[in-house]
């Protein structure tokens, strides 16, 4: 069993419950595909996984964004555009694991959580930081 | 059918627009849009107008011609203006109107915006006739008197209203008032019933882009300059105005009131109105599955909600007991089953392949699931050098797969494919080249979906297609079902060759004005402005011959209660003409012009009990030159003989309208 590729941590949080809820479950679903995909899955599932993952983060993506628009959040734009840079590089890890004949999966899970912690810990806690603190 | 052969004929001149104009500010695209423009210019122009009006019998007409005459470069022009920019409306109106019903976009969720829309027009019409009637020059004078004749035909008012205008003496100031009112209420209750037409649209389009504004508004400047709005002289109600210039935008039916009775036009209206109203309804009637949300994909993002070209989806309070605030809600009248939301939706996206792919939102007859399937299987047939994958929707022009390297998967509208299905087709090998097939641009059969699909791809939007697919790989054909050629040579882009031209930039750019286009748009422009011109004064219509006059008989008369008709006898039936054989004789009211019987009648009392008084009024067109009156009246229960009778010899000149009314001061009647 492989260590949670992700782990919740309460300064993650931005103070707006569904966002909160949403980043939650995210880690912790994909936690669970991660920990389905284990050492020598097929490509079929490996690609099956991310694209699941890539579904639920541009919804989760939209989600934040509506909720900064409505709150006038005045770093909009930059966290917008560092969503879509975000969902590039995803379809590029998408792309590359595609083709790729041995998975390693210690590889993945470093890409991954760079990718993805880099944005928690930096744009969402700012996001916090501004629109949280009364949740 | 006449359905097909109206969209033929739209496409023809769309097509000639879209040359002259270019895509964005092509007029058929925006007819709605250039109303509300026409709707405003008419707005400002008239409250211009209506500080130097004055509500008086001769004081309306003195003022608008002083209006028009005095300030020539000023009042003269805005009256022109308001003239035009109300006929450009009617006309606007009209072709809008025709073009819903040629590409049937007027069922379902649409039929709200149609029978609003119908709504309008009567209301227009109103506004109108108003407008012309308080100018009071020999054009109001006929508005009025005719206006009035049909208006009597329905049981609304105790008094004929056209004895208010049988002569100078019956008329008062205070109507010039009344009409002012009506004038200025009427537009108000117009802008708020268009209002209520767009409800159901959003983004509806009230602006047309600003080159087309301009166009517009030069277009109504330079008709008002070249050919200024006149009065036709004074009205004057001891005359008929025997020949005018009708403006025939609104009073095209006025002539058949004159010759066959208001009746005809209300019964003709009723039954217009009637199928107006049946239309949505009728067949053929196919009415889609609405789209349907699955909680279990849905986060409450809203971009479904953005992107709904009828505003069929709102975002309610989350019912799954789950952290998230919102969630889509369909209402199913509303919903067109377009699919835009589904195009929409983030978790609409064929990479997922781990659980089974359900979007936040779905078309029950295409789910994105099937959507996937059938892409990937027409995908697999696909050979030669430059596959190509047609994604197209059955409103636009058609699609035949002409060889082995084209393939066709249908779709309610283009707009309900996620771009991340580009991205699939694309960047995962299933095709060389996607094809985006619609309808002609902004002529979107769902109203946005090619708007929706440009914006999307140009990343201006979300879901926005990611930067990394190459946009050479995807092409664009928006064309009307009659632009079969145009469509296949879209689509036969040889291999190799560059066709990233055709994914505009962000919206396509005004298209740069060559002298050609130009002209081509002076031209338009000349040749609408032309037929405002012309049918607003052309052609004449004459009422009445030109060696005639009028002679009307009106009065309001109490009377006591008058005995049933009396029987006739078959003897005496036969004695009558055989169009007047009726088996009783209610005649109680007789006008013979030299001899010849012009009336007769048994006018009904008014009220509920029939005891109110008795109204006349009817008019007669009489050849001009000496003539023998006689006219009876019988008001009391005796069955022969008469209680007043007159008989007057007059001397009736061409164009004279001559009164015969009954003196109730006196019990005697009047010649005038």
């Amino acid at each position: 069993m492989p260590v949670s590729l992700l782990e919740w941590r309460d300064e993650f949080r931005i103070g707006i419950p569904e966002v909160d809820q949403e980043h939650r479950e995210l880690i912790a679903s994909i936690n669970a595909l991660h920990a389905e995909v284990g050492e020598g899955t097929t490509t079929e599932a490996v690609a099956g996984f991310l694209g699941e993952l890539h579904a639920r983060i541009a919804a989760h993506f939209a989600l934040e964004e509506k909720v900064m628009r409505a709150r006038r959040y005045p770093k909009y734009n930059e966290h917008k555009r560092d969503h879509e840079r975000l969902l590039d590089e995803i379809r590029e890890i998408m792309d590359t694991y595609e083709s790729v004949r041995n998975y390693d999966q210690a590889m993945l899970s470093a890409t991954l959580s760079v990718w993805f912690g880099r944005h928690f810990r930096t744009l969402d806690a700012e996001l916090h930081s501004v629109l949280g603190g009364h949740g | 059918m006449l359905k097909r052969s109206m969209r033929a004929v739209f496409e023809l001149a769309d097509t000639g627009l879209q040359v002259a104009f270019g895509s964005r500010c092509n007029p058929f695209a925006q007819l709605g849009a250039i109303g509300w423009l026409c709707f405003w210019v008419v707005c400002a122009t008239g409250l211009y107008l209506y500080v130097f009006f004055d509500t008086g019998v001769t004081a309306a007409y003195a003022s608008v011609e002083s209006l028009t005459h005095g300030q020539r470069w000023l009042g003269g022009i805005l009256r022109s203006l308001h003239r035009y920019a109300s006929d450009g409306m009617m006309l606007v109106a009209g072709v809008h109107l025709l073009r819903e019903l040629a590409y049937d976009r007027l069922r379902g969720a649409r039929a709200f915006a149609w029978i609003t829309g119908a709504l309008l027009l009567p209301l227009l019409y109103v506004c109108g006739i108003t407008g012309y009637w308080m100018v009071w020059d020999r054009l109001g004078q006929y508005v009025a008197q005719t206006t009035t004749t049909w208006l009597d035909v329905l049981p609304l008012f105790a008094e004929p209203v056209a004895r208010n205008f049988l002569d100078a003496g019956h008329l008062s100031g205070r109507f010039f008032t009344l009409m002012a009112y009506i004038h200025i209420a009427a537009p108000l209750i117009l802008l708020l019933f268009m209002w209520v037409h767009i409800q159901r649209h959003s983004a509806a389009r009230v602006n047309p882009a600003r080159g087309l504004a301009i166009g517009v508004g030069a277009m109504l400047l330079g008709l008002s300059v070249a050919w200024p709005a006149l009065s036709q002289g004074p009205a004057d109600l001891s005359t008929v105005p025997a020949v005018l210039s009708l403006d025939w935008f609104y009073m095209a039916v006025y002539p058949i009131i004159d010759r066959d009775g208001g009746a005809v036009v209300w019964i003709g209206a009723a039954v217009v109105g009637a199928i107006f109203f049946a239309l949505p309804w009728l067949p053929p009637l196919r009415r889609p599955a609405p789209a349907q949300v699955d909680l279990a994909n849905c986060n409450g993002c809203g971009r479904c909600f953005a992107d709904c070209p009828f505003g069929a989806i709102e975002m309610g309070r989350r019912t799954d007991g789950t952290a998230y605030e919102q969630q889509a809600i369909v209402d199913p009248d509303r919903c067109v089953s377009c699919g835009l939301c589904v195009g929409a939706c983030p978790t609409a996206t064929p990479f997922r392949r781990a659980s089974t792919l359900v979007a936040g939102i779905e078309l029950p007859e295409l789910t994105v699931a099937t959507l996937r399937e059938r892409v990937v299987t027409a995908a697999s047939s696909l050979q030669g050098p430059q596959r190509t994958l047609v994604i197209g929707c059955n409103h636009g022009a058609a699609v035949q797969p002409a060889s082995p390297s084209t393939a066709v998967v249908a779709v309610p509208c283009v707009g309900m494919l996620p771009p991340s299905f580009l991205d699939f087709i694309v960047t995962r090998g299933f095709a060389d080249r996607v094809a985006l097939a619609g309808c002609r641009a902004g002529e979107c059969h769902f109203r946005l979906g090619d708007r929706w699909t440009e914006e999307r791809i140009a990343g201006s939007r979300d879901p926005a297609l990611r930067a990394r697919v190459p946009r050479n790989r995807i092409v664009l054909s928006w064309r009307g079902s009659g632009e079969r050629a145009a469509r296949r040579a879209d689509l036969a882009i040889r291999s190799g060759e560059e066709v990233s031209a055709s994914v505009p930039a962000r919206r396509p750019p005004i298209a740069r004005l060559g002298a050609g286009r130009v002209a081509l748009q002076a031209t338009a422009f000349a040749l609408v402005a032309l037929l405002i011109g012309a049918f607003s004064v052309w052609p004449r219509y004459r009422q009445i011959a030109s060696d005639a006059g009028v002679v009307k008989l009106s009065f309001s008369h109490s009377a006591g209660r008058r005995e049933p008709c009396a029987k006739l006898s078959p003897g005496e039936l036969a004695k009558l003409p055989i169009n007047m054989r009726v088996r009783t004789d209610c005649r109680s009211v007789e006008l013979r012009l030299d001899g010849r019987l012009l009336y007769a009648g048994n006018e009904r009392p008014a009220g509920l009990q029939h005891d109110g008084p008795s109204s006349l009024f009817r008019q007669f067109a009489v050849p001009a030159g000496p003539h023998l009156l006689d006219v009876r009246m019988r008001d009391s229960g005796r069955t022969d003989g008469y209680d007043a009778e007159a008989t007057r010899a007059v001397q009736l000149s061409a164009g004279q309208s001559l009164v015969v009314d009954f003196d109730n001061a006196t019990g005697s009647f009047a010649f005038r």
